[in-house]
């Protein structure tokens, strides 16, 4: 097949303010291939994009130097006037939030024909047909019905591909695709990659696919760009790239990442890479036999019996209220020192259970028993008696934390509404240790949480929970906000405390590769309901669920 | 070595500083502030409520000179210092403005000052003051900078002394408005349901019912003065406040550290006061730089319809509604110096608001 250059970019440097984020950049795209962008947050990887399509924020960033090319016309010189017949008609674009992307207040199909009217001089009949023929090609269900329908009324799987659909209208060259699938569900981030492969062996088009998930990125994509910083430190194609990494960055961007057949004892960071310190130590599976055979000896710590969570919808005056079982019937029992791994898609329910589990969030019928005693039924006083020892570690390191009181402080407050310690100086010392052990530096004391990174506000975010010594502590999706290199570091800090403090972990999260990897029970839920409870090892490696067979083939696995 | 770390607040008021009409409105607030709390110190007429009249020159121009016989008070009284700084002179000395005056053998002719070409009446009296003291001593000349108003008081002392009344409705008012307001959507936002219900509509009653009309009923029951006006006003405001305080409490609370607030066992007094209140200041300050001027306006309002501070009290909205009806008279200074007081101490509010809201606005 003839492969043509059709976008050149040369020497790109962007600069917000003072800040340079992207340092002389050049790559190329060739036409009918699918180019990988693969980097963590803050590499750059969605700016450059977004300059291809001049959409930088106007006042506040610049392109310092270099040029974008696009069939030879300089992109970055462009008048906006002329740009409109560019954007969206040769170049379009696929955002991550399907949720906010599409307009709430019109429906679905209206906004797909929008466009063809736009750009195209088709009649409002010959649209609407057009329209209808790019929802077969997505393979939206039932395209008459979802014409018609608003973006509220579809699922966030169908709502992206309403957009690509809009993208797609126009037969456009390049079809940017920034994280499209990372606020999806496996399950459907598979159909979706599946829809684009093909969409693009259909129409020949170039797709750059932009991403930090590196074994999502070498299923897809046909060369690899990996960003680090705003520099491009690696280029080539997929499997090179992914079989035999040259950069340090790279080689850390696919080891950080829990394997799902062995079970590291410390995942490699970047830091390992750079320095050369990465341990290959296994923890074989006579370990942790031998372990759990220790562990399921004792008498549990939790145990949870039928519980259920009913959520009750009032439509009208004088309509029968909806009910919805968020959480059906449940029951599992948790050793201590024992990590339970509790999987499935978004809206199963994993996260009203932990709700239910802390007592954030009362259980409608069932009994949790902690240590023999019954939780659901203790007076508002005892519970929050009980908080010291249930503790939760939450997904988003940036809202979990008051804005308004230092990191010290923010530690030491439950210690002082607990009156664990004696005095004040007493609690900053042992704040200070605390600090210290999650690999933060006592200068941090003082410090607000917006002067921190993502990862270290994670950091912080444990250390405010192990100040009250919890027994059991539920981490509700801690590392799903994380970039791959953070999460490592945030997963190996968690088993370090584990083992120093004898904690007891309910890991709750959407991503079974690092259930796996941390858990030593698996409970896999869909739909409120427990598929399948056992072993982590067992269920991997023999599920009897379709569904749990399905989450398992879902997960990219790379090359 | 030491890290200086930078609160939220601290870049607030960094990015406030930057702002040219904000931090100009900020120090023209100080300075009526001043002004209000030292008006007698400031005034040339320190008598209680700026009211010595001199009914012979009501009304002129500002930058009116007229020569003064000042006799002092027989009467004592023991007023202290403070008192007398803070609260104005109770006992003050009897001035008559005159035209000429002479002196024999201890007796003292002068012409009443009389304006308008009429012809001033010719008294004499004799008094002991004349043996010991100069005429130098008690005839003054006397210069009215703002001019005089119809009752010949000195207009430049009456709007200082009018700035108290401004700036103290202010700021109870929005004292007020903020202990009911704060406490009643802190309790509507974070309970919500029954709470909120019930909330929401003593809300929405009091919304319903027209501001100066609601004062007005509050005033009747209360009695006239000026209390009962900052009272009234406080009242009033209150319901903007709950209503912004209960819609960010309600979006407060979805936060995450909310959540980790409760989850770590933290009662529901400190979730409020330490973890939400502070995060949801800054739209709750913006509506209170507003509440201020539009208590501003109010009272000025209230005066003007005469059931706002009662005379002799002095105060902005009282002087327009005695001098209106000069402005077709030729005589408009006197109602638009405190127009043009009321006016820019209302905008000083508005921009200050102004600034605030753009500075408190810290997202990254």
């Amino acid at each position: 097949m003839e492969k043509k250059n059709i976008l050149n970019i040369n020497d790109l440097s962007i600069s917000f303010g003072k800040n340079e984020v992207i340092h002389n950049i050049s790559y190329n795209l060739n036409s009918n291939e699918i180019l990988g962008i693969v980097g963590e947050s803050g590499s750059g990887k969605s700016v450059s994009s977004l300059a291809i399509l001049g959409l930088l924020p106007k006042h506040i960033s610049k392109i310092t130097s270099g040029r974008i090319l696009y069939n030879e016309i300089d992109l970055t010189v462009l008048p906006n006037k002329s740009f409109q017949n560019i954007r969206g008609n040769k170049i379009a674009m696929i955002f991550q939030e399907p949720m906010s992307s599409l307009n709430p207040s019109m429906t679905c199909g209206k906004q797909v024909q929008e466009i063809l009217l736009q750009h195209t001089k088709l009649s409002k009949n010959e649209a609407k047909e057009e329209t209808l023929l790019l929802f077969e090609k997505v393979k939206l269900p039932d395209i008459k019905h979802t014409y018609d329908k608003y973006p509220h009324e579809i699922s966030g799987g169908q709502k992206q591909r309403v957009m690509i659909a809009m993208a797609i209208a126009c037969k456009p060259d390049i079809l940017i695709a920034d994280e499209p699938t990372t606020a999806l569900d496996v399950t459907v981030q598979k159909d979706i990659i599946e829809l684009l492969k093909k969409l693009q062996i259909d129409t020949k088009m170039s797709i750059i696919f932009i991403t930090h998930d590196l074994s999502l990125i070498s299923e897809i994509a046909d060369r690899i760009l990996v960003m680090y910083k705003g520099d491009i430190v690696e280029a080539g194609l997929a499997t090179s790239i992914f079989k035999n990494p040259q950069h340090n960055y790279t080689k850390a961007l696919i080891n950080s990442r829990p394997t799902l057949d062995t079970r590291l004892k410390t995942l490699p960071t970047i830091q390992d890479f750079l320095n050369n310190t990465t341990s290959n130590e296994v923890i074989t599976t006579q370990q942790r036999k031998k372990n759990h055979e220790i562990l399921y000896n004792t008498t549990p710590l939790l145990e949870v019996i039928n519980v259920e969570k009913e959520y009750i919808s009032k439509s009208g005056w004088f309509t029968k209220p909806n009910t919805f079982k968020a959480v059906n019937n449940i029951s599992f029992k948790l050793y201590e020192r024992e990590t339970l791994g509790l999987v499935g898609e978004s809206g199963c329910g994993k996260s009203t259970l932990g709700n239910a589990i802390l007592q954030l969030d009362k259980a409608t019928t069932g009994q949790i028993l902690y240590k023999g005693i019954d939780i659901t039924k203790l007076s508002k006083k005892d519970t929050r008696k009980l908080r010291k020892d249930i503790q939760i570690i939450f997904q988003d390191p940036y809202s979990s934390l008051n804005p308004r009181i230092p990191v010290g402080e923010a530690i030491m407050e439950p210690m002082k509404v607990h009156k664990l310690y004696k005095s004040d100086i007493k609690r900053k010392e042992k704040v200070i240790d605390i600090l210290n052990r999650v690999g933060l530096s006592e200068d941090y004391f003082n410090r607000y949480p917006h002067e921190f990174s993502g990862g270290q506000r994670q950091r912080i975010g444990i250390a405010r929970t192990i100040a009250l010594q919890p027994k059991l502590i539920v981490c509700d999706e801690s590392v799903s906000a994380l970039d791959i290199s953070i999460q490592a570091q945030v997963l190996n800090l968690l088993n370090e405390l584990k083992v120093a403090f004898g904690f007891t972990y309910i890991f709750i999260s959407h991503d079974l590769a690092v259930v796996k990897y941390m858990s030593d029970q698996l409970l896999v839920m869909n739909k409120g309901k427990i598929e399948e409870l056992d072993d982590a090892d067992i269920i991997y490696n023999h599920p009897k669920k379709d569904y749990t067979k399905k989450l398992i083939q879902a997960i990219p696995k790379g090359l | 070595m030491s890290h200086k770390s930078n609160s939220l607040k601290q870049l607030a008021l960094q990015k406030f500083k930057r702002n040219f009409w904000g931090v100009f409105s900020f120090y023209f607030i100080v300075l009526v502030g001043v002004i209000s709390v030292f008006a007698y110190v400031l005034a040339p007429d320190n008598s209680q409520y700026a009211n010595q009249m001199h009914l012979a020159i009501h009304s002129k121009k500002p930058g009116f000179k007229v020569q003064m016989l000042i006799m002092p008070s027989q009467l004592k009284t023991n007023q202290g210092v403070f008192d007398k700084i803070f609260f104005g002179k109770k006992n003050v000395n009897t001035e008559i403005p005159i035209s000429e005056y002479r002196i024999e053998n201890s007796i003292l002719t002068y012409k009443e000052y009389a304006s308008d070409g009429l012809k001033g009446t010719e008294k004499t009296i004799k008094t002991d003051l004349l043996l010991n003291h100069s005429p130098k001593d008690f005839i003054k000349e006397k210069s009215f900078l703002f001019g005089t108003d119809k009752y010949g008081r000195d207009l430049l002392s009456r709007v200082l002394v009018g700035a108290r009344i401004s700036f103290f409705i202010g700021f109870v008012a929005v004292f007020i408005s903020l202990v009911i307001g704060i406490f009643m959507g802190s309790l509507a936002g974070y309970f919500g349901g029954k709470v909120d219900a019930v909330i929401m509509w003593i809300i929405n009653v009091t919304w319903s019912i027209p501001t100066l009309l609601l004062v007005i009923a509050i005033t009747l029951a209360l009695g006239k003065g000026f209390w009962q006006v900052f009272i009234a006003v406080g009242l009033t405001m209150w319901v903007e406040v709950a209503r912004v305080v209960r819609g960010q409490i309600i979006s407060a609370k979805e936060m995450q550290y909310v959540t980790a607030a409760r989850a770590l066992g933290f009662n529901d007094f400190r979730i409020i006061t330490k973890h939400i209140l502070p995060n949801i200041m800054a739209p709750v300050i913006v509506i209170s730089a507003a509440n201020f001027a539009a208590a501003i306006l109010i009272e000025s309002g209230l005066s003007f319809l005469g059931i706002g501070a009662q005379p002799p009290m002095a105060s902005w909205g009282a002087m327009i509604k005695d001098h209106y009806n000069y402005i077709i008279l030729g005589k408009p200074y006197l109602a638009i110096i405190p127009g043009l007081c009321i006016m820019s101490l209302v905008m000083a509010f508005m921009l200050i608001g102004d600034a605030l809201r753009d500075a408190l606005d810290v997202k990254s």
